[in-house]
């Protein structure tokens, strides 16, 4: 059976079982990944994965179920038992499948999410790129210094079904493949600092070459031999674009209907209003040809399309599913993020370090939280300091604390170098003013 | 004799998955059976409206040689699909075929850890439905400030049966169950949430009345502290860890890296440092599966091995790496039974179970007063290490300052930094108070969530970075 047909007789195995709705969604992935270090494979592994899960509206009730066992007898168990579940419990006038309006208008458009040349892909042609990354990375200047190099050469390739009983069907189809590089160096003083480097894509072809990630990875771990303990200090931030996006993913949460409903959520009542600086410009981009989290229809059969978050500063949407929306008197936007792109500016991360003259560049964040409810936020940091417009010397064991109410309009300049290779499309970020603590 | 039947395989089909897996050579084989059924009921808005089943079944085939692996999952269990996925994890190796096991033999004997007067299968989803009830109104008559409670209690039936090319078969049964507790409070306009739970290896019978007091007490008080809390200071100073779940510290800064995978392969801070001092004499830290009911407690790892206490740090010094089989190969050692898996979809690593410290000679009074001003950590909510470099972090999410020796003002939402070895070093007392805590905790490595517990005494260190924002 197709995953489709799965999926149907799931849902309508429900239906038999007693209840008045449900939605059914079978999905089978299969994953290859070499890990290689040190001048050898370390590990193989290799699968194909499938599963199932069920949603039931029964009596006015809810329950939802997942399994591994796709034979045809467990789905008739299983819905039994989804339905019986729903009934157990009390009842909840706010639970039923979306309206089908919402799943009108869904794009016809081919958004690249497939590359047919994976499946010709075998472990010998993937044990080679993992060979040429960890050879790029030890070909840098400095190798010398450099303790052990792992290398990860993944792919994975993911098809999923979604039907619903009051009209919606679905389905999605797409690939990745990721290269992915750790580099540990030996620091004179004991310590043995590790960096690595992605690459990522929907397509093999369009994956970075190993040498470009190779020695990047390296690069980055050997220049954090001799990192020293920053001191506190207020001090502009120039968030690297790869690091930025765990900061503005600290917006995403807060900005959903749950946390809002529940309140939980420092956005709440700041609809229309400034959270940020006019450099601030959010937009969730389902349709992005080859985007990570691009997507025809969301987790609801909502149909997809491209939603202002924030403009110019100002809060335009919150991510609204159809359950949240209705317990909150809202339209359903989507309830979950797609493609996040931030809107980059005209300068590269060379020019912004020049134009902040002294600060600290941060490369990656350790540990830390955001209190989603109050917005306050406190965050490990690693990176340089940035003296005379110029990267200098690396720093760790520091901390930026603040809120995400007050951080925002500090952000005063963009990068032109979004981070391709994650649904958070972040470019390099320069927030002016940020508590620092060190020694 | 044996669960064979719960995944639908016998004897036969083991002997000859074992010996295609080692149909390339390898030195070791094993197939990890796991079958494992989740409930999830959840309160939120005054009903109990909400609940999740999920079944996972499926096997992991492995084939070792020296250090490398071979892995392959499937979720279908029958001959065919076990062979393709044996010929897939027996690719590692290229040299001519070994021999599978013989005969198989059930190694028995082992402890119970936890035992369950009733198991969860036998719970039906109508008698959990008043524990969570009953929370939600406890909760909100606590303060008159709380204006959302959400509560939610998993369960999980577990069992895994590992055979390996050795012939041995390894059973055990693995109760999950998980407790949680959240409110929103509101005051003049602010407001703030935090909660609590509880976890362990246990059954129903895990919720007495004292325990869901503490659970209801716990929540309202951790939250109601927050609307007196204000930011923590910046910079570096002494920090006094409360007992409990401050074992946090201990799983970040040395925990992680005392892990041998790390150490083999040279990339630890921690790596050729065995036998060497590294804290105070009176500083003693194990990692221990035998702690009855925890969440981090095991009867066996996820190879089958015996799990029992391994000490990280005896009198100060630096003395046994955590094993899985391929470390403890590498090093000539017994392994430590820290070979743990998320689930058939992953390969063992090595991993902790419930770390703690034992207790010291200090007291939790005369640690206090020993501080002129410091930060007093209470409540956690996360952490994480860079394990070459040293660097950790801990999230406080509730917490005092201490001035002149006494708690003087409640702080929140502070990050704190160390670097392992040098935080260790600065251990400068420790108190006669351990606790471990109940608490839920996972802890993640190389994509693989696995339950752990952790514990601490009242204990000092003499600086670390608090990254606050007050003076």
């Amino acid at each position: 059976m197709t995953l489709l047909e799965i999926s149907r007789a799931a849902a309508r195995l429900a239906l038999e079982a007693g209840a008045r709705e449900a939605a059914a969604g079978a999905y089978r992935a299969r994953q290859v990944e070499v890990g290689w270090r040190d001048g050898r494979v370390e590990k193989v592994s290799e699968a194909t994965t499938r599963g199932l899960g069920l949603e039931v509206y029964a009596d006015g009730r809810y329950a939802s179920v997942s399994t591994s066992d796709l034979r045809p007898e467990a789905l008739g168990r299983l819905a039994a038992e989804a339905v019986a579940l729903a009934r157990a419990l009390a009842p909840d006038p706010h639970r039923r499948l979306p309206d089908p309006a919402l799943y009108a208008g869904r794009p016809e458009v081919d958004l690249e999410l497939v590359d047919p040349a994976l499946g010709a892909l075998d472990v010998p042609a993937r044990r080679r790129t993992a060979e040429a990354l960890e050879a790029a990375a030890r070909a840098v200047p400095g190798a010398d210094r450099i303790r052990s190099v792992t290398a990860s050469v993944s792919d994975s390739e993911v098809e999923s079904a979604l039907v619903h009983t009051n009209g919606f069907e679905g389905a999605r189809h797409g690939t990745d493949a990721w290269l992915g590089v750790e580099v540990s160096v030996q620091d004179p003083d004991g310590r043995r600092p590790e960096e690595y480097a992605a690459s990522g894509s929907r397509f093999l072809a369009a994956l970075e070459s190993p040498a470009a990630v190779g020695r990047r990875a390296a690069e980055r771990a050997l220049a954090r031999i001799g990192a020293v303990q920053g001191a506190s200090a207020v001090l502009p931030l120039v968030v690297e674009a790869r690091a930025a996006g765990r900061l503005v993913g600290f917006l995403l949460g807060p900005n959903s209907a749950a946390a809002l409903q529940q309140r939980r959520s420092f956005l709440e009542g700041r609809l229309g209003t400034a959270v940020g600086s006019a450099r601030l410009d959010l937009r969730d981009d389902p349709l992005l040809p080859r985007g990570f989290g691009s997507r025809l229809h969301d987790g609801e059969g909502v149909a997809a399309r491209r939603l202002a978050i924030v403009e110019a500063g100002v809060l335009r949407h919150h991510y609204v599913d159809t359950y949240y929306g209705r317990k909150l008197g809202l339209a359903p936007t989507t309830g979950r993020p797609s493609n996040l792109l931030l809107a980059p500016g005209p300068r590269s991360p060379r020019e912004l370090l020049r134009e902040v003259g002294e600060g600290v560049l941060v490369t990656g964040f350790l540990g830390g939280n955001s209190n989603g409810t109050t917005g306050d936020f406190s965050l490990g940091i690693r990176g340089f300091r940035i003296r005379g417009g110029e990267r200098a010397e690396p720093v760790g064991e520091v901390n930026v604390s603040g809120s995400h109410l007050d951080l925002w309009h500090r952000l005063s300049l963009v990068g032109d170098d979004p981070y391709p290779y994650s649904t958070l499309r972040t470019p390099t970020l320069v927030l002016d003013g940020v508590q620092v603590a060190g020694a | 004799m044996t669960s064979f039947d719960r995944f639908g395989v016998t004897e036969r089909m083991i002997r000859e998955a074992l010996a295609t897996a080692l149909s390339r050579g390898g030195d070791f084989a094993d197939l990890f059976f796991q079958h494992r059924v989740g409930s999830d009921v959840g309160l939120e808005d005054g009903a109990v409206n909400r609940a999740h089943a999920s079944v996972e079944l499926g096997v992991g085939v492995r084939v070792v040689r020296g250090d490398q692996t071979g892995y392959g999952y499937t979720e279908d269990l029958s001959l065919p699909a076990l062979l393709a996925c044996a010929r897939t994890a027996a690719a590692i190796a290229d040299g001519p075929a070994r021999p599978g096991p013989v005969a198989l033999h059930v190694a028995g004997g082992g402890p119970d850890r936890y035992p369950l007067r009733r198991g969860w299968e036998e719970v039906a989803t109508g008698e959990r439905v008043p524990l969570l009830a009953g929370l939600e109104a406890r909760a909100f008559a606590a303060d008159p400030r709380i204006r959302k409670v959400n509560v939610s209690l998993r369960s999980e039936a577990g069992t895994i049966l590992i055979a390996d090319s050795t012939g041995r078969i390894v059973e055990d049964r693995q109760p999950m169950t998980v407790l949680s507790l959240s409110v929103l409070a509101e005051d003049g306009g602010r407001r703030e949430q935090n909660g609590y739970n509880v976890a362990g290896r246990a059954g129903l019978d895990f919720y007495t009345p004292e325990r869901l007091d503490r659970v209801v007490r716990e929540a309202v008080a951790r939250t109601a502290i927050l609307f007196e809390a204000g930011p923590a200071p910046a910079g570096e100073l002494p920090v006094v860890l409360a007992a409990g779940s401050s074992g946090i510290l201990l799983h970040e800064a040395i925990g992680h890296g005392m892990e041998a995978d790390f150490n083999r392969k040279g990339t630890s801070i921690y790596a050729d440092r065995i036998g060497t001092a590294i804290a105070r004499p009176f500083v003693h830290i194990v990692d221990d599966a035998t702690g009855a009911g925890q969440r981090g407690a095991i009867n066996v790892d996820d190879e089958g091995n015996p799990a029992g206490r391994t000490q990280l740090v005896e009198g100060g010094v630096l003395t046994t790496f955590l094993h899985d089989a391929i470390s403890a190969r590498h090093y000539g050692v017994a392994p430590t039974g820290n070979g743990r898996r998320e689930s058939y979809r992953h390969p063992p690593l090595p991993r902790m179970r419930s770390t703690y410290m034992l207790p010291g000679p200090h007291t939790r009074d005369e640690i206090v007063a020993s501080v002129k001003r410091g930060l007093y950590c209470q409540n956690f909510s996360n952490g994480q290490v860079n394990i070459g470099a040293g660097d950790f972090t801990f999230y406080v999410k509730n917490g005092w300052l201490i001035e002149d020796g006494r708690l003087t003002r409640p702080v929140k939402d502070v990050n704190v930094i160390g670097n392992g070895p040098k935080a260790l070093e600065q251990v400068d007392m420790v108190g006669d108070d351990l606790e471990i805590d109940e608490g839920g905790w996972t802890c993640g490595k190389d994509g693989q969530s696995v339950p752990v517990s952790q514990g601490l005494p009242t204990v000092r260190v003499a600086r670390m970075t608090v990254g606050g924002r007050g003076p």
